[in-house]
């Protein structure tokens, strides 16, 4: 990776050049590197396997311009290159920029304020993962595969020739370092942020059993604790659900656990709760910012400070401080995540009162303070336009109970521990979701967990007004939850919920 | 600015490659094997929002990947990878070959990591490690060969006005069909790739390759509903296929202005119509070609895959149907009705085809299910060692710099006998199911729950009413089994989204099919 010193030394000295270019009105320059470590595991007892499949790494480094044209302030050009901090670079940049201008009449120009970062925006001490090298990630790795079989040694119930133990998963180091510059702003702000984040999937298709441990944290000391346990931990959470029983189709009561409830907000409630969201009339909350939309023991934050968070941002990469935003306040649709962009252009919006509805204030405000150019990894990304996305996505619960007292609530019914392939089956606004139940659940009855669940054996068909309006019961603690392929870390409580379809997945073609 | 300066790094490394690599390994004892995949690319894009102009862009990109076996006295395998986005700098040739040493050397000592702890590993577990001992024997590939790009419009000259104009009257033209049109955004995009695989086994092979895509999206409002609907045409051709249309017997389409017109018009009557209120149990349904583009992506392609049948993404994206144990599974066996038939190809036109795939093995046709019965994988040189089958060249990175995973080509259900309209006329009740939105589906893709954008209902032969919100829901196997029509109609549609792997990559393929009629549940809204 480049070096902050680096990267600052080129926004300096790109801005000079573009600062002499007469026809710009405007420019920004932004400069990233990053890095995304993977040791993917692939541990199978019976067919030949390398237990750490891949150990590889992807980097990008790269720049790029935005320039707005002195003669239409609506006439924009972006351009990106990567790996040459160069300004020659920079001259072939600004000329391609310059031959693809659009002139886009919602353009609002680029940020101007705050002119200069306050001193509180400073950068917070590196995380020491900034400067890990191959070896502790390797040796997690590593010793994922070794807790797990050795876990798997000791607590098997029966030694056969064939177990079907397999153990699948990965540790990632996502790690990236930012400096951003315009014409507008009076110093050049940076930041950086290095978080690891791992999941381990263990089967036992002898038995049909499934467990999953997850771990994510932004220390070394963190990641080398994760790889002594998850391997274990996988082993151990899926001998206890060996032999789990197929209920049959129906409506029940169920336990949402931490996992199925951050996948139910990462894929069906926090992509409405953008300005995007609302500007295209695809917001599942459309017409209702203001009003009560979750029951009012739920509020929902994004904090790239939280003390506890893995995702540290101190700056966004549109240059302005980031900061808390919360979405919904005591069940209440208080606010949303937003570029500066889809800021300017839902507050521009002719059709902003219709789309945001009668209780939205008649002069609402969007707090740019989630534009982030992210890449698949989830590491910001050199060539990606500003979205708006979150960071650390904390649902935290008032009046909330014990697991026990939530389990008792359900009487009879499941305890759902993770969910699969979970998507807006009818499109966004409309709520609806579909998705499997995978592993790490269980039978309730008279309150109590009663029997392991097979794995795979429902697939649930809900609404979100069914899992948030009026929740049985919601948890106390907001637990980690990792989303995989999500760039947010979760921190979320368990719900009990009643009326909820389960059909059967047929048992003659489950594993 | 259009460049083809980019591509000069592909014709330095093609002169300089194999000796950088020998060299490379001569001054590494223990390597077995390595190679380097390098790609340059030209792309260029536009995009639109409700008639305005929202970004047009032009890139040249040049990025790698390298992989490392190593080999330890005792005979332990350890791999290594590393991959880089490079740009420019691929154009300095000193620093290229530098950053290329660097991650062999990098991917090297991960790879040595590796070997080391498999040896640890082995005595700490002994038997119940046993596993980690050497696999069968993995050949590389020693082919040669160099394959053209296809077009008439060079990606590289094209006029950035021309393509934003597009995109501009495109989406403006959505939005002329009425104020019940909320949002629309047209994307284009035409680009040309350049890709080179050299290996330490005698491997030279470059491939070039033009994608030319249109991507459009529209969101329609009315008093009675909402609906929003997306789709994707695209050809492994220049931007004439966008301009103009495409005229080809298995994967036609519209030029963009048209493809995105005749989107709106159907989004704004899907929200007018009222959703679907299925009733339960099983019914008759047929579904036409779109619809099962994505039935086979899922159900037939993504468990057709060696490594997710071979475990190695139970953590991500699940098992396979196919193959719950090497000793127990569908090899050979009927899942389907014998009118089923389903294959990958990249072999054929189509925006799935390569001729070689990232590993130097040629890509060939692989009959997934033939007369119902289920014959194979697609494969990767490792995944067919363990299967004990010859390798199909299905192994495939979306860019240079990610590690090759085992991806669909061309994936389709194979076409039948029976005239499509007939196959409606015949059904006395049931539901006509058209186009695919989005999937579902369970871990092993064994049950799959894909929502429509249009469906009718069908009665005493004919269409009846239009819903929207309508969805198939069926147990895998169920489904195919009670497959008793099959069209002759078979067409493919571009795929450009295919996420898969850790990091994800995204990868475009075609899938298809022509018109089937079986029996499931519908879902609603």
């Amino acid at each position: 990776m480049r070096t902050a010193v680096d990267l600052k030394r080129f926004v300096r000295e790109a801005t000079a050049l573009l600062a002499r270019e007469r026809e710009l009105a405007a420019f920004e320059v932004y400069c990233s590197t990053s890095e995304h470590r993977v040791a993917r595991l692939n541990y199978t007892s019976d067919i030949p396997s390398r237990g750490v499949e891949e150990f590889k790494s992807l980097n990008a480094d790269g720049f790029a311009l935005r320039l707005v044209m002195r003669r239409d302030p609506h006439e924009t050009g972006s351009a990106s290159e990567a790996g040459d901090l160069s300004l020659e670079a920079v001259r072939a940049a600004i000329g391609r920029a310059r031959a693809t201008t659009v002139i886009d009449p919602h353009f609002p120009g680029l940020p101007v304020e705050p002119r200069k970062l306050p001193p509180s925006t400073e950068r917070a001490p590196a995380s020491d993962l900034m400067r890990a090298k191959d070896g502790p990630v390797a040796a997690a790795a590593w010793a994922m595969i070794g807790g797990a079989i050795s876990a798997f040694e000791s607590g098997a119930p029966l030694k056969l020739s064939h177990p079907g133990l397999v153990i699948g998963g990965d540790l990632s180091l996502i790690r990236d370092r930012i400096a951003i510059a315009s014409s507008a702003f009076a110093d050049i702000r940076s930041d950086e942020s290095a978080h690891f984040v791992s999941s381990v999937t263990a089967l036992v298709e002898s038995l049909d059993a499934k467990g999953t441990a997850t771990a994510t944290g932004a220390s070394l000391a963190e990641m080398s604790r994760a790889g002594a346990r998850l391997g274990r931990d996988a082993v151990t959470r899926a001998l206890k659900l060996r032999h789990g029983e197929r209920p049959p189709a129906g409506r029940y009561r169920i336990v949402l656990g931490p996992q199925p409830v951050a996948e139910i907000i990462n894929y069906m409630v926090l992509g409405s709760l953008t300005t995007g969201a609302f500007y295209s009339a695809t917001s599942a909350y459309h017409g209702r910012f203001g009003a009560p939309v979750i029951d009012v023991r739920l509020s929902l934050t994004d904090d790239p400070l939280a003390h506890r968070g893995p995702v540290r941002r101190r700056v966004t990469c549109e240059g302005l401080p980031a900061g808390r935003t919360v979405m919904i306040r005591d069940g209440r649709l208080v606010g949303l995540l937003s570029n500066f962009y889809d800021s300017h252009r839902l507050l521009a919006d002719e059709h902003r009162a219709e789309k945001m509805g009668p209780d939205a204030s008649a002069a609402p405000t969007f707090p740019v303070r989630s534009g982030y150019r992210l890449g698949e990894s989830a590491a910001r990304r050199y060539d990606a336009h500003p979205g708006s996305t979150g960071t650390n996505v904390i649902m935290r619960t008032r009046g909330g109970v014990g697991e026990r007292e939530l389990i008792e609530a359900v009487g009879d019914g499941i305890y759902i521990g993770r969910i699969w392939y979970t998507y807006p089956i009818n499109g966004q606004r409309a709520g609806d979701f579909t998705c499997t139940v995978s592993g790490d659940s269980y039978v309730i009855r008279n309150g109590k967990i009663a029997a392991p669940l097979a794995p795979n054996c429902f697939r649930v068909n809900a609404t979100i007004e069914q899992v948030f309006a009026k929740p049985l019961a919601v948890g106390k603690r907001s637990e980690t939850a990792v989303v995989w392929g999500a760039p947010e870390a979760y921190f979320v409580p368990a719900l009990a919920l009643e009326g909820i379809e389960l059909a059967q997945v047929g048992a003659a073609d489950s594993d | 600015m259009a460049s083809s300066d980019i591509f000069g790094a592909v014709e330095f490394l093609k002169r300089e490659g194999e000796t950088a690599l020998r060299r490379f390994a001569r001054a590494h004892r223990g390597t077995a094997y390595a190679d380097m995949r390098f790609e340059a690319m030209f792309h260029r894009s536009a995009s639109a929002n409700d008639g305005d102009q929202r970004d047009s862009t032009e890139t040249e990109a040049a990025a790698f990947g390298v992989s490392v076996h190593y080999e330890d006295r005792g005979g332990a395998i350890g791999h290594g990878q590393t991959g880089a986005e490079i740009g420019r700098l691929a154009l300095n040739r000193t620093r290229l070959i530098a950053a290329l040493n660097s991650a062999l050397a990098e991917a090297y000592e991960r790879a040595r990591f590796s070997a080391r702890e498999k040896v640890a590993m082995l005595k700490r577990h002994g038997a119940a490690a046993k596993s980690l001992t050497r696999a069968g024997a993995i050949t590389p590939s020693t082919a040669r060969d160099e394959v053209a790009a296809t077009f008439r419009r060079d990606p590289c000259t094209l006029d950035p006005d021309e393509l934003k104009r597009l995109c501009r009257d495109a989406s403006a033209s959505i939005a002329g069909l009425g104020t019940d049109i909320a949002f629309n955004a047209v994307a284009a995009l035409s680009e040309l790739r350049h890709e080179l695989f050299i290996n330490t086994a005698g491997a030279l092979i470059s491939q070039a390759c033009s994608f030319s895509q249109g991507d459009c999206y529209v969101v329609a409002q009315t008093a009675d509903g909402h609906q929003e609907s997306y789709d994707t045409i695209g050809q492994q051709r220049g931007f004439e296929c966008l301009a103009e249309g495409w005229r080809d017997e298995l994967m036609p389409n519209p030029d963009l202005p048209t493809f995105a017109i005749e989107l709106g018009r159907e989004t704004r009557e899907l929200a007018a119509a009222p959703a679907l209120k299925p009733p339960a149990g099983e019914v008759v349904v047929v579904t036409n070609p779109h619809f099962n583009a994505l039935v086979a992506h899922e159900i037939i392609g993504h468990p057709c895959e060696a490594d997710r049948a071979l475990k190695m993404e139970a953590a991500y994206a699940g098992r396979s149907w196919f193959l719950p144990s090497l000793e127990h599974n569908e090899i050979g066996r009927p899942v389907g009705s014998p009118l089923l038939w389903a294959c990958s190809d990249p072999t054929l036109s189509g925006y799935g085809h390569y001729r070689y795939d990232h590993e130097g093995t040629a890509g060939r046709r692989v009959t997934h299910i033939e007369g119902g019965v289920f014959r194979g994988f697609l494969n990767s040189r490792a995944t067919a060692a363990a299967l004990g089958v010859e390798p199909n060249g299905s192994a495939r990175a979306s860019e240079a710099w990610h590690v090759p995973l085992i991806r669909m080509s061309n994936t389709f259900f194979m076409p039948g006998q029976s005239d499509p309209a007939q196959i409606i006329a015949e059904v006395d009740r049931g539901y006509y199911v058209c186009g695919h939105l989005i999937p579902s589906i369970a871990e092993s893709r064994e049950n799959f729950r894909i929502s429509a954008r249009r469906v009718y209902e069908i009665e005493h032969g004919r269409l009846g009413r239009l819903y929207r919100a309508g969805s198939v829901i069926a147990d895998s196997k169920s489904f195919f089994s009670q497959i008793d029509a099959v069209g002759n109609d078979l067409r493919m549609v571009a795929i450009p989204n295919c996420g898969k792997g850790q990091p994800m990559q995204v990868k475009r393929m075609s899938n298809g099919g022509p018109t089937l009629r079986s029996r499931a549940r519908m879902g609603g809204g």
